[in-house]
């Protein structure tokens, strides 16, 4: 008698569920999914807006043509660079900060209200910042800089080698924010008796870090890890404002070099192949590093 | 001993003031420039005491390059996309997060992987899908791919609001035979208010501040603030001044929000970053 109704309750709770749950998976099957076969089939397509009579299928023509495309592998090798050297400097800085941070007593409010500031502007106005106020050449902050001390002024934007740089430091620094945050946040549930133990085993400060704090922290900064490094592939705005992708291809990652072809050059079908490759990428990535959070 | 721990405390003041300092004052330095006048800006050294002037603030809100027009397409495009993500998402979370039912770990990770896709991957197909259909230029055409990104991340934040009510509330409305509409509307919602106001600011907050669905999927009659402050830059080559004055009226808003709600927004990230999902 009893398991009856404890039976239908469970069917009850199994509908319940999905009568929620459907209309979300539909929306984003059609909104998501879809899309995305489509993409898969118009990477095999020859699409070129620019020549739209020659447009049909090609087999896989599109990624054929990627081997022998200086730009893509240029462009593959720039998403590499940019994606490892943001995460890395968004890390290391965002923890050391934190740690220095966690020490103070008073005003940290004062500094949470600061490093939100650059986490809630606009990326493409972050670019238009950095491009005009802060790089510019001669009346930039940096070459007031530069000039003041004597270091002369630098096209910034405009040079092939210091504009990779120059993108780089303008996403560190709206996103190195976030990591600290979290890191802080992170660091401030920490228990402070393990500390005490550690402290009268007379542990150096090296040793407690290495040895309690990050492993404690670890989820976390995994967590920060993939989510800066899925952010750092898909950057768009702020570089485009900024170089729009060059001087040349300078600063054109993958994701620049998939939009430019799509929409500048109007290659779509073209572009479709390298927004794939850059699907396959984010995915295969955010995989292993699902993977890697939850082993150990 | 005393003292060692005074000159520590100031260094460490002062590090993280400089920090602090890199990040808010390019913020506030563009403040500045937008009342400055042209000549000001370019002028070197750099004046710091001048005749602050309102004429640039003049032209970007009455003048011929008004940006309330994009002010007004933001705000719809962004709060078309937060009402609607909201409505879908928080039944689709509570199920995720407190309900018991086959293929829920499979339904979860769907979710997940939905959120890890690069935008680009789907701009193409909506570009020329959303062109056949001559909605290109539509509020519908952008508040649909604004779903795409925002969605999933609103679903996975409220999951791990959910999952820290109590389970014996649910349970105990249960046994009044309270009904499973009404135990979420009047007993679980009100539980997690606070998790509904973050997921509502970091909606409407990405909604308004995307640019490249905006740049390709709008139009002369839906454009976005990013897009008019970027169409800006390469009309308004030279006058610093007014973009600065356009940059700070479209990202007012944000600020805003930044400000006031602080405590939610750090909430909201590591809430979002610690437990799962959460993506920024």
């Amino acid at each position: 008698m009893a398991t009856r109704p404890a039976r239908s309750l469970a069917a009850q709770e199994r509908r319940f569920a999905l009568a929620l749950l459907v209309p979300a998976l539909v929306v984003l099957l059609v909104t998501t999914t879809v899309p995305l076969v489509y993409l898969a089939w118009t990477s095999l397509m020859r699409l070129d807006l620019a020549m739209a009579y020659l447009s049909g299928f090609a087999g896989l023509d599109n990624y054929v043509k990627m081997g022998s495309d200086p730009r893509f592998w240029n462009s593959l090798v720039l998403t590499g660079i940019y994606t490892a050297s943001t995460v890395i400097l968004q890390v290391v800085i965002g923890l050391a900060l934190a740690l220095l941070v966690l020490q103070i007593p008073r005003g940290q409010a004062l500094l949470r209200v600061g490093a939100i500031l650059p986490i809630v502007l606009a990326p493409v106005v972050v670019g238009l910042f950095w491009r005009t106020l802060v790089l510019a050449p001669d009346f930039g902050l940096v070459d007031l800089v530069t000039r003041s001390l004597g270091l002369g002024s630098h096209n910034w934007l405009g040079d092939p080698d210091l504009a990779l740089i120059s993108v780089i430091a303008i996403h560190t620094w709206q996103w190195t924010p976030f990591a600290f945050l979290v890191l802080l946040a992170s660091l401030a549930t920490l228990p402070p008796d393990v500390y005490e133990a550690a402290r009268l085993d007379r542990a150096s400060a090296w040793q407690r870090f290495r040895h309690i704090t990050l492993p404690l922290i670890r989820p976390a900064v995994v967590m920060v890890v993939i989510l800066r490094t899925m952010t750092a592939l898909s950057a768009f705005a702020a570089i485009f404002a900024a170089t729009g992708g060059g001087p040349g291809s300078a600063t054109e990652i993958l994701n620049l070099y998939a939009y430019r072809t799509s929409f500048t050059e109007l290659n779509l079908g073209y572009g479709s192949s390298l927004a794939m490759v850059l699907l396959a990428i984010t995915l295969a990535i955010s995989f292993l590093m699902f993977r890697l959070r939850r082993a150990r | 001993m005393d003292r060692h721990k005074y000159w520590r405390r100031l260094v460490l003041a002062v590090v993280a003031g400089v920090g602090v300092a890199v990040w808010v004052f390019p913020v506030l330095w563009a403040l500045a420039t937008s009342f400055k006048t042209e000549r000001d800006v370019l002028a070197y050294p750099p004046v710091w005491l001048f005749e602050p002037t309102l004429a640039n603030y003049r032209e970007v809100l009455v003048g011929s390059s008004s940006i309330v027009p994009n002010l007004w397409s933001s705000l719809v495009v962004a709060t078309l996309t937060t009402v609607l993500t909201m409505l879908i998402a928080l039944p689709a979370a509570y199920a995720l997060g407190r309900l018991r039912y086959p293929a829920k770990r499979a339904s979860g990770f769907y979710v997940l992987g939905t959120q890890m896709l690069p935008p680009m991957g789907l701009i193409i197909p909506y570009y020329l899908v959303l062109q056949k259909m001559g909605a290109l230029d539509t509020y519908a055409g952008l508040t649909v791919i604004y779903l795409t990104f925002a969605l999933p991340f609103a679903i996975w934040l409220m999951v791990s609001y959910f999952e820290d009510v109590p389970f014996e509330m649910e349970e105990a409305a249960l046994l009044d035979r309270a009904g499973r509409l009404r135990t979420l509307w009047y007993v679980i919602l009100p539980q997690v208010r606070g998790g509904i106001a973050v997921t509502t600011i970091f909606v409407f907050l990405n909604a308004w501040n995307e640019f490249m669905f905006a740049v390709v999927l709008g139009g002369n009659r839906v454009r976005t603030v990013t897009v008019a402050m970027f169409n800006f830059i390469s009309v308004e080559q030279t006058q610093w001044a007014k973009v600065a004055a356009g940059a700070m009226l479209a990202m007012l808003p944000v600020i805003l929000i930044g400000f006031f709600a602080q405590r939610h927004i750090v909430k909201g990230l590591t809430v979002g970053a610690v437990k799962g999902g959460g993506r920024r």
